[in-house]
């Protein structure tokens, strides 16, 4: 009788600690502009690095707008709460001092011409930092549309 | 230059990366993680060919083994991401069964 009487009570205190932790496992929602964001800026970035193995002046400008558009999306990743991994990896594309997209443009800066062959090899590098970031992008759909499933069955 | 040695550095990022999060992680996810560490290793071998035949210089060598570390972290990060979600998922499942359970027995 005591047990039945606790086991309620039992239950009750492990779905309040699961709840209590969930914070733990929280990430952002999907969310179609950083998805959209990083297609798009993909794309930009395999056209300008196509131009890598001509001087760095005649594109100056071109790179500035992919690097601005990289830090404004850092900017906005940083201000979505639960969103550590994707500022993460957001960031490490941003960072010149790290070797994918704003790195490799910052060698090319240097540089002034880049060899065709590190250029080809550096583009399969940047693209597939890309698609890493799309794809978790991407699995945030399915969490979201899963958790929008349960909040509107609740509601009927 | 000594391939497994780099590879061996890549691991140590990915690991670093990772922390206590790898032992966790189910068996998919630990094989995806090795066949990336496969994937770097094929590209390794292609650009010490190209270093050795002279396509490459030293320092874009460098600059292309580096980016493979860089992309070794985010990876790693892909990966901590996902099993998150999985996770979440997971103990939404467990309050919901539970819930579930108490309201049986109370009601």
């Amino acid at each position: 009788m005591i047990l039945q009487r606790a086991f309620p009570m039992l239950l009750s205190s492990i779905c309040l600690t699961l709840v209590m932790g969930c914070g733990t496992f929280k990430s952002a929602l999907y969310d179609q502009h950083s998805y959209q964001k990083a297609v798009e800026i993909k794309v930009d970035a395999a056209r300008l690095m196509d131009k890598a193995s001509e001087p760095y002046s005649n594109h100056t400008q071109h790179a500035e707008e992919v690097l601005a558009e990289l830090d404004k999306m850092v900017i906005y990743e940083a201000n979505k709460p639960n969103n550590s991994i994707s500022l993460r990896m957001w960031k490490i594309l941003a960072d010149s001092d790290k070797n994918l997209l704003a790195g490799f443009i910052k060698k090319w800066e240097a540089d002034g011409t880049l060899n065709p062959i590190l250029v080809s090899e550096a583009q399969s590098q940047v693209a597939e930092a890309f698609d890493l970031l799309i794809q978790y992008e991407g699995k945030k759909e399915k969490a979201t549309e899963d958790s929008l499933i349960t909040l509107i069955l609740k509601k009927e | 230059m000594d391939i497994d040695a780099i590879i061996r550095e890549l691991k140590g990022t990915l690991l670093n990366t990772l922390g206590d999060h790898y032992d966790g992680f189910k068996k998919a996810t630990k094989a995806d993680l090795e066949a990336f560490l496969k994937a770097s290793e094929g590209k390794l071998s292609r650009w010490t060919m190209l270093l050795a035949n002279g396509d490459l210089s030293i320092d874009d060598y460098e600059w292309l083994v580096q980016s493979q570390k860089d992309l070794m972290e985010m990876k790693a990060l892909q990966q901590m991401g996902i099993s998150k979600i999985s996770l979440g998922h997971f103990k939404n499942k467990v309050v919901k069964t539970l819930v579930g359970i108490i309201k049986g027995l109370l009601l």
